[in-house]
């Protein structure tokens, strides 16, 4: 599928005084599979709603294939961003159905794909005649997915996406990820909590942190840039000079310290073991509160 | 989320052990097909991207080789190739923890030998 590039430059965004996102790049590639992982408040919400021009920005630009993507139909109908659902909505309890979302989301994108989204609705067991605030946290989720993948838009972003649902249900919905990557290899933007049952299936991550990007490299590049050293106080001060230590715990005089060792060998009386993508990300976002 | 992968090591390495594992057991023959990298990534719920990256290490380690259009292949010899890779690495990842661990343990050298020579021993007798 040939897609552009989806591109964020100098973003910034306040609500009120408080500026949640400060001077942010980003680019997405057509493609490939991007995790996005932040903390709460990390301000990953309203990048991907900027990004897809469902929010205002106090300045910066977001292009798509070099175009501004603000009132872009024709750009937009490449960008599908399926957003968390409400039970309620400004007037009072969401009474539109599953029904109608189906039948805006089939306006919307002119890829939609009819027969998988039935498909996916028979698989998840909903009923479209089912009012949104009659569904489940989970059974809102699935809804979500399914407009997102039978989107078949281009870029398809979901915020969320394993929110509420169970954990055979969350393997089921990256199974049905990476069927559909494969197939076609649409670019995909997936935010998650849940992040390490999710890190083999993120090709690219990116770590948002207090409005700024922190990270936006393969995963397993990444991963691999850190380590855990272990021993006594002295032996881990030693094997670990020079490099750049995240995080220290220390029980009695055993010391442990999550470093950003970078490729360089460590040596010495230590031992070393790898991290995992959630160890990473509470190295780098924990700020002391882990 | 995926079957025997584990998240102590890069997932594209530990994908490009297992095959090398299966190449080792005779489970894969040379000449003959292994798994796709969509195969790969559907069988354990994992990036192709990711899959294609632990099986193009073999190919550079002349381990698989391509035949265009058809798929990845054991390459001939890939068993031998595979041994001798991992007796390069046997010194650094079992010998040497080996004799750290008995270090610390005060054991001599005579000590840890002997403890070589009977497990020699009775892995022979079995």
């Amino acid at each position: 599928m040939s897609t552009g590039i989806l591109k964020a430059v100098g973003l910034c965004k306040s609500y009120g005084s408080t500026e949640v996102l400060h001077n942010l790049d980003l680019e997405i590639l057509p493609g490939k599979i991007y995790g996005l992982i932040g903390r709460n408040g990390a301000g990953k919400t309203t990048l991907l709603s900027i990004l897809t021009a469902q929010n205002t920005k106090n300045s910066g630009e977001v292009t798509y294939d070099g175009a501004p993507v603000w009132e872009n139909a024709e750009a937009l109908s490449h960008i599908c961003f399926s957003r968390e659902l409400q039970p309620t909505l400004f007037s009072g309890q969401n009474n539109l159905k599953i029904r109608h979302y189906l039948r805006s989301a089939a306006i919307y994108y002119p890829g939609w794909d009819r027969k998988y989204a039935q498909r996916l609705l028979a698989e998840f067991k909903l009923d479209e005649k089912k009012k949104i605030c009659q569904l489940s946290k989970g059974q809102m989720s699935m809804v979500t997915i399914l407009i997102a993948l039978a989107s078949r838009a281009p870029i398809t972003i979901l915020d969320e996406p394993a929110a509420g649902l169970d954990v055979v249900m969350r393997e089921r919905f990256y199974q049905l990820l990476l069927e559909e990557f494969t197939q076609t290899g649409r670019t995909f933007i997936v935010s998650t909590h849940i992040i390490e049952e999710a890190a083999s299936v993120f090709e690219q991550v990116i770590i948002i942190d207090e409005g700024r990007i922190l990270e936006n490299c393969p995963t397993d590049e990444l991963i691999d840039q850190f380590r855990y050293v272990s021993g006594s106080e002295e032996a881990v001060a030693q094997a670990t000079a020079g490099m750049e230590v995240l995080s220290v715990y220390q029980v009695g005089r055993h010391k442990t310290a999550a470093v950003r060792c970078r490729g360089k060998q460590i040596s010495g009386d230590v031992d070393v073991s790898a991290m995992n993508l959630q160890n990473v990300f509470v190295a780098l976002c924990g700020h002391g509160d882990a | 989320m995926h079957g025997t992968l584990n998240d102590q090591s890069l997932i594209y390495l530990q994908i490009a052990q297992m095959l090398e594992d299966d190449i080792l057991r005779g489970v894969y023959h040379e000449e003959e097909q292994v798994p796709s990298t969509n195969e790969l990534a559907r069988g354990y719920n994992i990036n192709p991207a990711t899959a294609a990256k632990g099986v193009n290490l073999l190919v550079s380690d002349g381990i698989l080789y391509k035949k265009r259009g058809i798929g990845m292949f054991v390459a001939k010899g890939a068993a031998e190739t595979v041994r001798r890779k991992r007796r390069d690495a046997f010194y650094n990842t079992y010998v040497k923890p080996l004799v750290q661990e008995g270090t610390s343990l005060s054991l001599t050298g005579e000590e840890l030998l002997a403890m070589v020579n009977r497990a020699i021993e009775e892995g022979e007798s079995k």
